[in-house]
């Protein structure tokens, strides 16, 4: 079967899509020995990302196995990821002063 | 992959002991005044030469110097024959002396004392065609991976780029290492956020210390300047934060050690995976083929050229063009050499898909041509 979604670290907390994904759908995201099932709360456009597991407020968001930034609210499994809801420590700070607002 | 070990690469030996996998006569022009006619010449024998040369070489200059000199001590080419106009900085009789400290044979010709154009084009047409002939003997030896020296590009990059494309050259390079080879990539500016990742990975600290400070020092200048790799086309994509793209970006380098920074010209003194940094004011050209032409003159004899948007130039060594972008490669078939596109398809693994990339590197170094050669993409 066609991968929807791709993993690309097994300690990711997020997959992102490999072609746009439906709110409801479920969908699978594996690597290696990880396989995570999970149905999408949020429409979910191709390269997008997507939890895989509830997160909390500050915690670390992995992707390629590094932190891609920290999430500003709880988020729940399914749920889309960007910059709504999880925002970059190190660059973040600067972005509003080069008028990058996202 | 079993069929890896049967891929024989019988390459090129060279008088300096380094190891070709193509056999071509150079022909160099030393300053703009001279590229007429190191053209003319270069044109008239097609097969089995390349045209690259210093437009700026009225004043003498030690990066493009360097690096020209370096490019015609470059492992494909048998012999060079350097054209210059006389009274340029970038003297022809001193490249070819250098680039002649490799044993092979180069020969220097100056417009002003041959008494101009046709003169030059004659007398330089007569000492390529016998470079040529000496280039059709040259002594073969076989390869190995770990006599390969690969580096790797990225240009128009897309969401693919840091899901699939880049990603499939970091494993090859992970093979290629293992094996032995040497890997190498640039772009330091776009690992923002990743100097402390790529520091962890150093052989040692002075060389963590060395890859820290150069990100930092780019970021510092994105800073300054408020000019980011960076836009809303990037978080249109999906890409959530700088450090994600860079994250995507950073894959190509694979996993292992990071041997050192490579700040000069000529092959690396160790094998390993290394990050290169063009010398100063040495680029000749723009963009892409500048890229992989400063791999050229670290001694890399494929370059991999990964892109989301399709670019189609190559350089003065053969390109591995890789695309994962499905729509894209529809497009751009004619120009790719490498399908990445199952992984956005999925219908393969990163890993799948990274092995076959390697076992096409060694092809191409066994002699494949790959598009750009065959299109004579060698921008320089």
């Amino acid at each position: 079967m066609r991968r929807r979604a791709i993993l690309l670290d097994v300690n990711d907390d997020v997959a992102t899509a490999l072609v746009d994904l439906e709110a409801g759908e479920k969908v699978n995201a594996s690597l290696d020995n990880v396989s995570v099932d999970v149905v999408l709360h949020d429409d979910i456009e191709f390269g997008h990302k997507y939890a895989l597991h509830d997160m909390v407020e500050g915690e670390e968001v992995l992707k390629y196995g590094m932190t891609i930034g920290k999430a500003t609210q709880d988020i729940k499994a399914g749920e889309w990821v960007h910059t709504h809801n999880c925002r970059s420590e190190r660059f973040g700070f600067h972005r509003d002063q080069y008028g990058l607002k996202a | 992959m079993t069929s890896r070990a049967k891929t024989e690469i019988l390459g090129f030996l060279r008088p300096d002991d380094q190891l070709g996998i193509r056999n071509r006569v150079a022909v160099i022009y030393t300053t703009h005044c001279s590229m007429v006619v190191a053209r003319k010449i270069q044109e008239s024998f097609p097969e089995g030469t390349q045209l690259f040369g210093y437009p700026g070489g009225c004043a003498l200059r030690s990066g493009p110097f360097n690096k020209i000199v370096a490019l015609g001590k470059h492992s494909s080419y048998a012999g060079a024959l350097v054209v210059g106009l006389g009274c340029e900085g970038t003297d022809a009789y001193m490249v070819a002396e250098e680039i002649a400290k490799s044993g092979k044979p180069v020969e220097a010709i100056k417009i002003s004392e041959e008494g101009g154009d046709l003169k030059t084009i004659e007398t330089g047409s007569r000492i390529l065609v016998k470079l040529l002939q000496h280039a059709s003997q040259a002594e073969r030896a076989k390869m190995t991976p770990a006599d390969l020296i690969v580096g790797q590009e990225c240009g128009g990059s897309d969401a693919t780029s840091g899901l699939a494309s880049n990603p499939v050259t970091g494993v090859a390079a992970d093979l290629l290492i293992e094996d032995g080879g040497t890997y190498m990539h640039s772009e330091v500016s776009e690992l923002m956020g990743c100097g402390d990742v790529l520091a962890e990975r150093a052989v040692n600290e002075d060389v963590a210390q060395d890859i820290r400070q150069a990100i930092a020092e780019a970021e510092a200048r994105s800073f300054e300047q408020g000019r980011f790799s960076w836009g809303y086309g990037n978080i249109m994509g999906g890409l959530t934060s700088i450090e994600e793209k860079s994250y995507g970006c950073l894959t190509k380098s694979g996993t292992k050690p990071l041997q050192g920074l490579l700040r000069s010209y000529g092959p690396p003194p160790r094998k390993g995976y290394w990050v290169q940094i063009a010398e100063e004011g040495s680029g000749t050209f723009h963009g892409d083929p500048e890229g992989i032409n400063q791999f050229a003159a670290c001694g890399a004899h494929i370059g991999l050229f990964t892109t989301g948007c399709g670019s189609t130039t190559g350089g003065l060594i053969p390109v591995i063009k890789v695309i994962a972008n499905p729509k894209r490669m529809q497009l751009i078939r004619d120009n790719a050499d490498f399908d990445a596109t199952p992984i956005i398809r999925g219908e393969a693994t990163i890993q799948e898909m990274g092995e076959e990339l390697y076992q096409e590197i060694l092809e191409v170094a066994a002699g494949k041509l790959t598009k750009s050669e065959i299109y004579r993409h060698f921008e320089a």
